[in-house]
């Protein structure tokens, strides 16, 4: 009860945050209309006609905008425990590095799904899609940005504890994300292009992949938070 | 009684020996000011004994806990001021105690923050968020949030500085009321004046190395002054 009460503070200390100063919240959305917008306006002269085409094409659009939103957020949220030394303040209490973590990848989760229910529909009504998705299929979708978006977060959140210490350490966090990331955007992505177009999930081979890389990175992640929360 | 010991702490960052070879107890009630110059490892040794900063070698036991191995037992027994806020500028001081309050598990919340506020003065800021503070101010928020848990221990580093005379004369009271609880409390400082008026034992921490301690009752402030400057000028670090 103790480490849930912990959490719940540290999770609503995060919200605040957020809320307050709001510039993490701005910066990613208007960071992730950008991105959407460019991918129209790039495609706007051989914008595929077919369904089933424009489907992977918002497919690739939504993962790379979520993932790039996602870095932006990780720094963000670790950058403001680091400047005034809040972190050390944290640990002096004696909470449980874990109960930070998990703290941490709640919040961050909470923030990009909150960006992709947003940017999801915008996306797909810039790619001319938004009539042929139903509302099964649009809850389906966000199943998959959610399973993809909690693996994420949760070795990112683990990095980004590590690379906010270090000078340059914004730029390092992609660096060293992104490689690791990999299993979860490609199965994410597949799924996603499977969705969008043929309305169900064809194989289940990425869904399982999504959903074990996922539980895997969180698990070892968890196991580490600790150690590194700590150094 | 002794609560807070260490036994040859040592901190290297290459190979630079920021601390070096550090033996030191604290005993309940007992205010031990450590002086130094700018450097001198003051502020290190203050954080390895934190349990911020993990030392290369050496033993640091608080009460009979072995601090490095079991640091999660005892941080909560420690009260710490260093030069970091350690908390979020963004929030009023209120709602950085409150905060700090929940993860100690700090009882009756609301009225122990309000209470440390008009303690440390800062009853009128209650609510500006604490970015706008000034270095004083920041200074008598961080007293409050050492003392928020009512801990056996204090760190404080440099606790004086920035401090106009009322807030040192504050701090100094504040100190002097903990010790007559029973609380062990270390501080640093290049202020021997102050130094020597809060504190029963001092040490001079010259180059990492903390020399012998001297008790109140057998040095006069001159005296401790002049061996000061004497070590100083030894040392070129004058």
């Amino acid at each position: 009860m103790k480490a849930l009460r912990q959490i719940a503070a540290l999770t609503r200390k995060d919200f605040k945050l957020q809320f307050r100063s709001k510039e993490t919240l701005v910066l990613i959305f208007v960071f992730s209309i950008l991105v959407v917008l460019i991918f129209a306006f790039a495609y706007g002269q051989v914008f595929p006609t077919e369904t089933s085409d424009r489907g992977k094409l918002v497919a690739s659009v939504l993962w790379a905008t979520f993932v790039f939103a996602g870095i932006i957020t990780l720094n963000r949220s670790f950058a403001l425990e680091r400047t005034h030394g809040a972190l050390h303040g944290i640990r002096l209490t004696g909470v449980d590095a874990s109960n930070v973590y998990l703290s941490k990848v709640i919040s961050n989760v909470v923030l990009l799904m909150s960006l992709e229910v947003i940017i999801t529909p915008i996306t797909l009504q810039f790619f001319d899609l938004f009539h042929a998705v139903t509302l099964g299929r649009l809850l389906t979708l966000f199943g998959i940005l959610s399973i993809g978006t909690i693996g994420f977060c949760a070795v990112g959140v683990l990095l980004a504890a590590m690379s906010t210490t270090t000078s340059g350490g914004e730029s390092l966090l992609s660096v060293i994300l992104l490689p690791l990331v990999v299993p979860i955007i490609m199965s994410g992505a597949k799924c996603t292009v499977s969705i969008l177009t043929t309305g169900a999930m064809e194989e289940t081979y990425w869904l399982t992949m999504l959903i074990v890389s996922s539980l895997v990175f969180f698990a070892s992640a968890y196991l580490l938070a600790d150690v590194v929360i700590e150094q | 009684m002794r609560l807070l010991s260490t036994s040859q702490i040592s901190k290297h960052i290459g190979h630079r020996k920021i601390v070096n070879d550090v033996s030191l107890t604290i005993n309940a009630g007992e205010v031990v000011a450590i002086f130094g110059p700018n450097g001198a490892g003051k502020t290190t040794l203050i954080k390895i004994l934190a349990t911020l900063l993990r030392p290369t070698s050496g033993r640091i036991h608080i009460e009979d806990i072995d601090v490095i191995a079991d640091y999660a037992k005892v941080r909560h027994l420690m009260g710490v001021v260093i030069h970091e806020h350690l908390a979020y500028p963004e929030f009023t001081p209120f709602e950085n105690l409150r905060f700090f309050g929940q993860m100690y598990g700090v009882e009756n919340l609301d009225a122990r923050c309000k209470t440390l506020l008009g303690e440390v003065g800062l009853s009128r800021f209650i609510h500006e968020p604490l970015h706008i503070f000034s270095r004083g101010m920041t200074q008598r928020f961080m007293i409050a949030k050492a003392l928020l848990h009512d801990p056996l221990i204090l760190l404080l580093d440099e606790p004086f500085s920035g401090l106009d005379t009322s807030a040192r004369q504050f701090v100094m009271d504040r100190i002097a009321q903990e010790q007559e609880k029973g609380k062990a409390i270390l501080i640093t400082t290049h202020n021997t004046e102050l130094g020597y008026h809060i504190g029963t034992r001092f040490h001079f921490m010259i180059d990492g190395t903390l020399e012998a301690s001297t008790d109140k009752d057998d040095i006069s402030e001159e005296t401790l002054l002049q061996k000061y400057q004497d070590r100083l000028i030894d040392t070129g670090t004058n």
